[in-house]
């Protein structure tokens, strides 16, 4: 490394605290970014592959696997994708029940990312064990909460870790009366536990920085819900469009420096997914008490500083607690588990927000019930391409600062996506070059 | 109230011999008072395996590990051991986002260490994709199980 600004390199081996395996390489020629490349490295996964051939109630259970921090994202895009091909539409109350079991994930992994991987970057610290020492009041707060993330989940998905409850159709089972009723118990502090770390969350340094122009922001919409499970895609940029047009509108590419594939809009330009494209689209959705903390702590749909959307994951934090809460209260044990699904020869599509954006499925389903052809786009492929262009905007404006705080930034820059380069190859070692 | 004994058994069963942990808790499990011992089955995840020995004074983490000795057989290693192990290249449990030395740490820095922590490895042989221990892992998780019942017996014991 030199530390003649005008021409250096930048290479981060492996990059830390991100879900998986990725560096960076940073080009910086006569003074101007030359080249920003994500390298994602982590081996291919093959999923889509291993798929073909299994019968039609496999693949919540098998795509579950995909990734520790969001299963459930898995399970519920890909039980919309093959429910849709079977013409099956699920109970009210079953679809409570898959609502509860999101929640319960997005608090999981918002809180883990919140405290564990990026909360260091705006506070100081190397690490969030670092951080722990001096912070423990807060790291303890926000491991309590994700304790009951944990609950949820293991209360409606049958265990903590790649819940094993979810059917097409439905559920294996549902939870009793009592243990919802106790579950609500322990969620009536947890809304104001999280408004708590919102407001921590908000006192943070944010670096001033907005995405590149231009960039799209892309996410769910429900008619009457913070879209978890949304029914249409929307953007900045006015689309608005059903499931079965996704491909229509979206195609993903091969990179060399990447074995995750890169998501494009075919109308050109990047587009962002995740939870700052969700609250700018969807912000008058959000639950009661979420929206006013939202309106206290001066974020509009109008953020586009990425460096802000710990706060937006913390705001989320306490819908998906508020929503949490709502349910259990109102829970009564469905009339039955699932409902009856008969297979056929059919193709279907399924879109969910995992916690760091869009997941689309589309599976076809051969005439004895078997898996013909998969397409899994999980979030951090569709983010890819703007990472890198927000990052080449980022160190332009950031050249004045020697390669360690330039690192740090990037390293920060690239955590505001929460990458999960796990389910990309279904991150970060940096390298700056400057010559 | 908590029992004061935590196993926690950390592996994949869908990577062969990676499922010995599980197997050496379901042979554990006739052979222990559930009001005295509480056993867990976790993927390795810091925050969660934390959160599972809540309580506890004594806690065990089993794991399948490959050192190079023979499949099978088991050894005890200090927990305090763990961040030289993950550097010997030896899987204690694996994830991304932070090891078990992490975990350690973490719960170090919270004063959350239980008074006593021992991970029992259990050797493995094959760490293939697939369902179903190798052999002598299969009897080594035998071996393991009956270990740790004479284990935690003497460590009740000693805490009245």
């Amino acid at each position: 490394m030199t530390h003649d600004h005008r021409s250096r390199r930048f290479n981060v081996e492996a990059l830390t605290r991100v879900e998986g395996e990725g560096g960076l390489i940073v080009e910086v020629r006569d003074g101007e970014v030359a080249d920003v490349r994500l390298r994602i490295f982590e081996p291919p996964r093959f999923f889509e592959g291993f798929l073909r051939g299994r019968a039609y109630s496999e693949p919540p259970d098998i795509t579950a696997r995909i990734c520790g921090i969001c299963p459930v994202a898995y399970q519920m895009s890909s039980c919309q994708a093959i429910e849709s091909a079977l013409g099956v539409t699920i109970d009210e109350p079953l679809r409570d029940l898959r609502h509860l079991l999101y929640c319960g994930e997005w608090i999981e992994s918002h809180i883990l990312h919140i405290h564990l991987l990026h909360a260091p970057d705006f506070l100081g610290y190397p690490s969030g064990i670092a951080m722990a020492a001096d912070h423990r009041f807060e790291v303890e707060r926000g491991l309590q909460l994700k304790k009951l993330g944990n609950r949820i989940v293991e209360v409606v998905g049958g265990r903590a870790v790649h819940p094993v409850n979810v059917k097409i159709g439905g559920f294996y089972s549902t939870p009793t009366a009592v243990t919802m009723a106790a579950l609500a118990d322990e969620l009536r502090p947890a809304v104001e536990s999280a408004m708590d770390i919102a407001r921590w969350v908000a006192t943070f340094p944010y670096p001033d920085h907005e995405l590149p122009d231009g960039t799209a922001l892309v996410a769910l919409r429900h008619p009457t819900e913070y879209p978890m499970l949304g029914e249409r895609l929307v953007s900045t940029t006015g689309l608005d469009i059903a499931v079965d047009e996704y491909l229509d509108h979206f195609a993903e590419v091969h990179v060399e420096h990447s074995t995750a594939l890169h998501g494009h809009m075919l109308a050109g330009g990047d587009y962002l997914v995740g939870p700052l494209a969700r609250f700018a689209l969807n912000a008058d959705h959000l639950a009661p008490r979420a929206a006013a903390l939202a309106v206290e702590l001066g974020l509009t749909p109008a953020e586009r500083n990425p460096f802000r959307s710990i706060l937006v994951r913390a705001i989320e934090t306490v819908h998906a607690c508020e929503v949490a809460l709502d349910i259990a209260e109102r829970y009564t044990p469905p009339a039955r588990p699932a409902v009856p699904v008969q297979p056929r020869a059919s193709s279907g599509c399924g879109w969910t927000e995992a916690p760091r954006g869009l997941l689309f499925h589309r599976y076809e389903i051969d005439a004895d019930g078997l898996v013909a052809d998969v397409r899994i786009v999980p979030p951090t492929s569709q983010n890819q391409p703007v990472i890198e262009h927000d990052l080449i905007h980022l160190i332009g404006n950031s050249l004045h600062l020697d390669d360690a705080a330039l690192e740090h930034i990037c390293e920060q820059a690239v955590r505001n996506y929460d990458p999960c380069i796990s389910c990309a190859t279904h991150f970060l070692d940096l390298r700056v070059v400057r010559s | 109230m908590s029992p004061p004994v935590t196993v926690i058994g950390i592996g994949n069963p869908y990577r062969r011999d990676d499922g010995a942990a599980a197997c050496v808790l379901a042979r554990l499990a006739p052979l222990v008072d559930p009001a005295q011992v509480r056993l867990v089955e976790l993927d390795g995840e810091p925050v969660r395996l934390i959160q599972s020995w809540d309580g506890s004074q004594s806690v065990w983490l089993v794991d399948a590990v490959r050192s190079g000795r023979e499949a099978g057989s088991f050894h005890e290693i200090a927990a305090d051991r763990l961040a030289d192990i993950d550097d010997r290249g030896v899987r204690l449990g694996g994830g991304h986002l932070l090891g078990l030395g992490d975990a350690v740490d973490l719960a170090r820095a919270l004063d959350l260490l239980p008074a006593a922590m021992r991970v029992l490895g259990i050797e493995g042989a094959d760490f293939a994709d697939g369902v179903g221990l190798s052999a002598p892992v299969d009897a080594g998780c035998t071996a393991a199980a009956a270990h740790l019942a004479t284990e935690i017996a003497r460590e009740l014991a000693a805490l009245g």
